[in-house]
């Protein structure tokens, strides 16, 4: 393949790391003025912190920048200019577009976007999937509910602007998208995980289709949970649909911020659209090394309307020590998203990040995809149950092999102890879009 | 990699096709079908500059 043909832009995504960070260096500087000048809420937020645009001179002056949280984003919004706050950076009538986050930790965040915010969201997407192998012959399928969520509306323009087809899949019932992939013989799609599995699960049980055999889907992009970096739902989905999966994660109030190239070595961050600082959780410290986990704190360098200036995401991330092959400068991530800084918690003394019971459910192939983790208290001491389903008629579904299997990974990836109850398949809840299966019920007891 | 790229080309490109579209919309008189894709067009203009212009800045 040339050159230029490897990348969506060749100069930046291959730009020297020391070049990077000079263009990233300017771009705060500028996205910072423009948000000092234009947002009231920024301006009280650096003036209070005593910080000027002319201040930001270095790297380490970034790091002065007070951070924003979505606390924060939500106590100002529901208020002039309605619904957005003093966070908008242009008057009303220049926002063309809105969304909101899920809501799933609180009252959703409002999240206006101007026409140019709009393209620069399909940029930013333009890039991941070009990076996946998406080409202007591919033709993707988006079976989801193009609704007030964000979700994978930049996947359908994002694949507009590289010249694919794409079909929108919206109110369509999973079985009419099942078929009508089959018909239009689409060869890619965007969708979370846990839809990937379920679509598949219904293809074979309602429809007697193997998407793998019977579909031609090649290639999925996959978001909105963390399955994509978890190595056993990985190979569950690729098993199952004879594709390639590749990763991306995003958000609303930052945008399309990572993807996994076609060597799946890690996630990508797109480090010429953002700045992605990492903190150790305790210390505030900037951690540079690999294999130390930490928080992000994001910076989306284009972004006008409503700036993302180091954004405290609560997302845990580490460096890879790795490079990856091919030839990108952006720095990767080991594992992708591992976990949320509130979603790992605290169960019998033990920290645990519940993406480590999902690696352990899926690596155990007389389990089904689905699952459910229910923590309590029994008097002072907490109780941790997981459910799970045994697929029926697999060869090696005895049910006391699979919980020795079960107790020995769990011990060793998540260091506790289990109740384990084995139930019915199909008898455990299934998810549509973004699925619940851990369910914390310590504080309502 | 900038290196075999007409940088500086390019963006004197992107900032005539700016130029042209921001007069069109001067010289509108208010036509809304004339102001309104010439938004759309500096849109666009905008991701060729993220994507050529800014980085004559550190060339």
């Amino acid at each position: 393949m040339k050159e230029v043909e490897k990348y969506w832009n060749p100069i930046l995504e291959t730009l020297p790391p020391e070049k990077l960070k000079e263009l990233q260096l300017k771009k705060f500087q500028n996205m910072f003025k423009w948000a000092h000048e234009h947002s009231k809420f920024h301006h009280k937020l650096y003036s209070d912190a005593g910080i000027e645009p002319g201040d930001i001179r270095t790297f380490e002056d970034i790091r002065k920048v007070p951070k924003v949280e979505k606390s924060m984003m939500r106590a100002i919004q529901r208020k002039d200019p309605y619904p957005y706050g003093d966070m908008l950076c242009v008057p009303l009538e220049r926002v063309a577009e809105y969304h909101q986050t899920s809501g799933t930790t609180g009252q959703p965040v409002y999240q206006p976007d101007t026409w140019q915010d709009w393209e620069w969201w399909a940029e930013a997407w333009a890039y991941l999937l070009y990076a996946q192998g998406y080409r202007d012959y591919d033709r993707v399928f988006l079976p989801f509910g193009y609704n007030i969520f964000v979700a994978f509306w930049g996947a359908h323009y994002g694949a507009e602007k590289l010249g694919c087809e794409v079909i929108p899949g919206g109110v369509l019932n999973t079985e009419a998208r099942i078929l009508k992939m089959q018909e239009l013989r689409a060869t890619a799609m965007a969708a979370t995980p846990t839809y990937v599995l379920g679509m598949a699960d219904t293809a074979r049980r309602k429809l007697a289709i193997d998407p793998a055999k019977d579909l031609t889907i090649r290639k999925i992009t996959v978001a909105g949970e963390a399955g994509g970096s978890v190595p056993a739902t990985k190979k569950r989905m690729e098993e199952a649909w004879g594709a390639k999966v590749y990763d991306h994660v995003g958000a609303t109030e930052i945008g399309a911020w990572s993807f996994e190239c076609r060597y799946q070595s890690g996630l990508h961050i797109n480090e010429a659209l953002f700045l992605v600082e990492i903190e150790d959780i305790d210390s505030g410290e900037i951690i540079t090394e690999p294999g130390r986990r930490g928080k992000m704190v994001i910076t989306a360098l284009d972004r006008m309307a409503q700036p993302c200036i180091r954004f405290d995401s609560k997302d845990i991330i580490q460096w890879s020590p790795d490079e990856c092959e091919c030839g990108r400068t952006f720095r990767l991530l080991k594992g992708g998203v591992i976990g949320r800084a509130d979603d790992i918690i605290k169960v019998k003394g033990v920290l645990l990040a519940p993406t480590s019971i999902e690696e352990v459910v899926r690596s155990i192939p007389e389990l089904s995809d689905e699952y459910e983790v229910l923590v309590t208290k029994k008097g002072d001491l907490d109780d941790i149950t997981l459910k799970v389903e045994v697929i029926p008629e697999q060869p090696n579904s005895n049910i006391e092999t699979i919980r020795a299997k079960l107790i020995d990974q769990l011990r060793i990836k998540t260091n506790l102890g289990y109740n384990l109850e084995f139930h019915e398949y199909g008898t455990l809840p299934r998810y549509d879009v973004k699925a619940k299966r851990f369910k914390d019920l310590r504080r309502k007891e | 990699m900038v290196e075999g790229y007409n940088l500086k080309e390019m963006a004197k490109k992107i900032q005539a096709i700016k130029e042209a579209a921001t007069e069109l919309q001067n010289i509108s008189g208010g036509i809304q079908a004339v102001d309104r894709n010439v938004d759309r067009i500096l849109a666009s203009v905008k991701m060729l500059e993220i994507n050529i212009s800014d980085i004559l800045v550190i060339a």
